[in-house]
């Protein structure tokens, strides 16, 4: 080279682009399996306390997790597992379409005007820091026994929720966005589509996420005293029974059931939803 | 291709109060055919209140300022700003389609027509986030390029990128502009780069007067690296030192 001050470019580094990428996927797969592992270790020192309690507790108390899980096997076997699951999970997924109609026009609200933001604040604020089981009292005395007892409870506990993340997600919104899209003529309507919506998107499954690990409890309340099907209806018929293992095993699948729902179904279609969120696509 | 007049154009914020603000003062001008023109000055002397006078996102305190295309109808405008604004959600391509008025064929295989001539044709299904700053950028060039505009506006399109890709750009900006016959209304601080690009810089200074009116005459395609363009930079520069000794504060703020 005609110029000493100008360096060979430097030999490739210690790590390439592509053997890093395999490096931190396989500590990523490491992280995971240590995670599982402890997950189930979780369940089984769960189990175990379980049926060392039911041993030393006099008889009748407290069925062993064996008995429970025959019991378990039974009401899937029955197809009541099945019908019931779907009356509760149709009564949440009810309760929470009310919630967003209510709460996501008022979060606009909120979030577009100071002076809306105002007079909804504080009614929102107390709205959600009611006590759940004051909702599902509410509902029952207002529907008696219905099925809509369970949707009204929902909503209620939901709305709040919805309200306030939408109102921030509006707050979100790029304003630089919203220009470009002024300066290249668009419509009010696809402005409200292509750049709000998508903003709120995010805020709304935070909402989800919030509010169904509260919803789907006081869903189950409100059907143990003023259901005429689901799984807390089953839970008090039961109960009436004196079937202390149908009343265990009918939580138990309740439990296993929301995990599900929460953990698989609400976590792989945000990740789908959110896939053009540069971290997301850094997680999966 | 568009015609543009500006006549006797003035602004002042906050007119009638106390704080009232003159940022342009009486400016005329007109531009019309295959023309690239800058507006060069100093930060804060109104460039961008220009432009977005002259596309109708802010009035006007007197004057006149028309903007038609060739054929005497109203003009179709396109825009690159001064970071890409691309919907962070929507594919590269989908960002393209946003701003068209049509989803049709045809619609479809002119965006990637643009974002072939960007180098991006291969990126189309990719999110913005995907991409590089510069990358992004070239697509908010092929953005405003697809919907074929009479008048395509720039502000300040490559003051966020390092010189090295600003460089790069430039030069495709050059090409396609070259191929697509548009007027362009280029605003930009740096008067290296409005030489290396412009057939005709508008000069504005602190208080928002038109200082000079330029002419470049070099033929095309320019480079950077061409000594003729050297040589017309250093040129202009000279000329507005003379700007700067008459108002201390350009040296500030530029
Ligand atoms: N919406 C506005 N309201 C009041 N003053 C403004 C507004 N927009 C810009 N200005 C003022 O106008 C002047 C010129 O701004 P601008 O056109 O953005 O300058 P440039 O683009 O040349 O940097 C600045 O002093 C700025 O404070
Ligand atoms: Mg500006």
């Amino acid at each position: 080279m005609s110029n000493p001050v100008i360096e060979a470019p430097p030999t490739a580094p210690a790590v390439t682009w592509q053997e890093g990428e395999v490096l931190a996927r396989r500590a990523a797969a490491r992280n995971k399996r240590k995670r599982l592992a402890l997950l189930v270790a979780g369940w089984v020192v769960l189990l175990l306390i379980w049926q060392v309690a039911a041993y030393y507790l006099p008889f009748g108390t407290l069925p062993n997790p064996l008995e429970v899980g025959a019991e378990m096997w039974e009401i899937i076997a029955s197809g009541a597992l099945v019908s019931d699951f779907m009356a509760s999970v149709l009564k949440t997924f009810a309760g929470f379409g009310v919630a967003v109609l209510v709460g996501a026009p008022v979060g606009y609200l909120m979030g577009r005007h100071n002076y809306w933001k105002a007079f909804f604040h504080d009614g929102v604020t107390v709205a959600g820091t009611i006590p759940a089981l004051t909702y599902a009292v509410l509902s029952l005395i207002i529907f008696g026994l219905s099925n809509l007892g369970p949707v009204l409870a929902v909503a209620l506990v939901s709305t709040p929720y919805v309200a306030i993340n939408v109102a921030e997600g509006i707050r979100g919104v790029d304003q630089q966005l919203v220009k470009m899209s002024q300066a290249f003529g668009r419509s009010q309507q696809q402005i409200r589509r292509e750049v709000y919506l998508p903003t709120i998107v995010p805020y709304m499954f935070a909402a989800v996420r919030m509010s169904f690990a509260v919803a789907w409890k006081v869903e189950a309340l409100t059907e143990v005293f003023g259901g005429t099907n689901g799984v807390g209806f089953q839970i008090r018929n039961e109960y009436q029974l004196f079937n202390i293992t149908g009343v265990i095993a009918w939580m138990a699948l309740f439990i296993v059931f929301m995990l599900i729902i929460e953990r698989l179904v609400l976590r792989k279609l945000e990740a789908k939803v959110l896939a053009w969120r540069p971290e997301e696509r850094v997680r999966t | 291709m568009a015609v543009l007049t500006v006549n006797d154009l003035c602004k002042t914020f906050g007119a009638g109060t106390a704080r009232a603000n003159r940022v342009l003062d009486h400016i005329t001008f007109d531009v019309r055919g295959q023309t690239f023109v800058s507006i060069v000055g100093p930060s804060g002397c109104g460039k961008s209140t220009l432009l977005n006078i002259i596309s109708g996102v802010e009035t006007h305190t007197s004057g006149e300022i028309s903007v038609t295309s060739d054929a005497g109808k109203p003009a179709r405008l396109g825009y690159v700003f001064q970071d890409p604004r691309l919907l962070p959600w929507r594919s590269v391509r989908r960002n393209m389609l946003y701003v068209q008025d049509a989803d049709d064929e045809v619609t479809r295989r002119r965006v990637d027509t643009y974002l072939d001539m960007v180098g991006l044709g291969k990126h189309g299904d990719f999110f913005p986030g995907q991409l590089s700053g510069g990358m992004q950028q070239r697509v908010g060039i092929a953005r405003a390029f697809a919907v074929e505009p009479d008048l395509l506006i720039m502000d300040e399109p490559f003051s966020h990128l390092d010189a090295i890709t600003a460089r790069g750009l430039r030069a495709q900006l050059q090409d396609i502009w070259a191929q697509s016959k548009k007027t362009v209304v280029f605003v930009t601080h740096d008067v290296v780069e409005a030489v290396e690009l412009s057939d005709r810089i508008i000069v504005l200074q602190p208080g928002g007067r038109i200082f000079e009116d330029i002419t470049i005459d070099l033929p095309r395609p320019r480079r950077q690296s061409d000594p003729a363009v050297a040589t017309l930079q250093a040129e202009v520069l000279a000329r507005l030192e003379n700007m700067k000794a008459m108002t201390p504060q350009v040296a500030a703020a530029g």
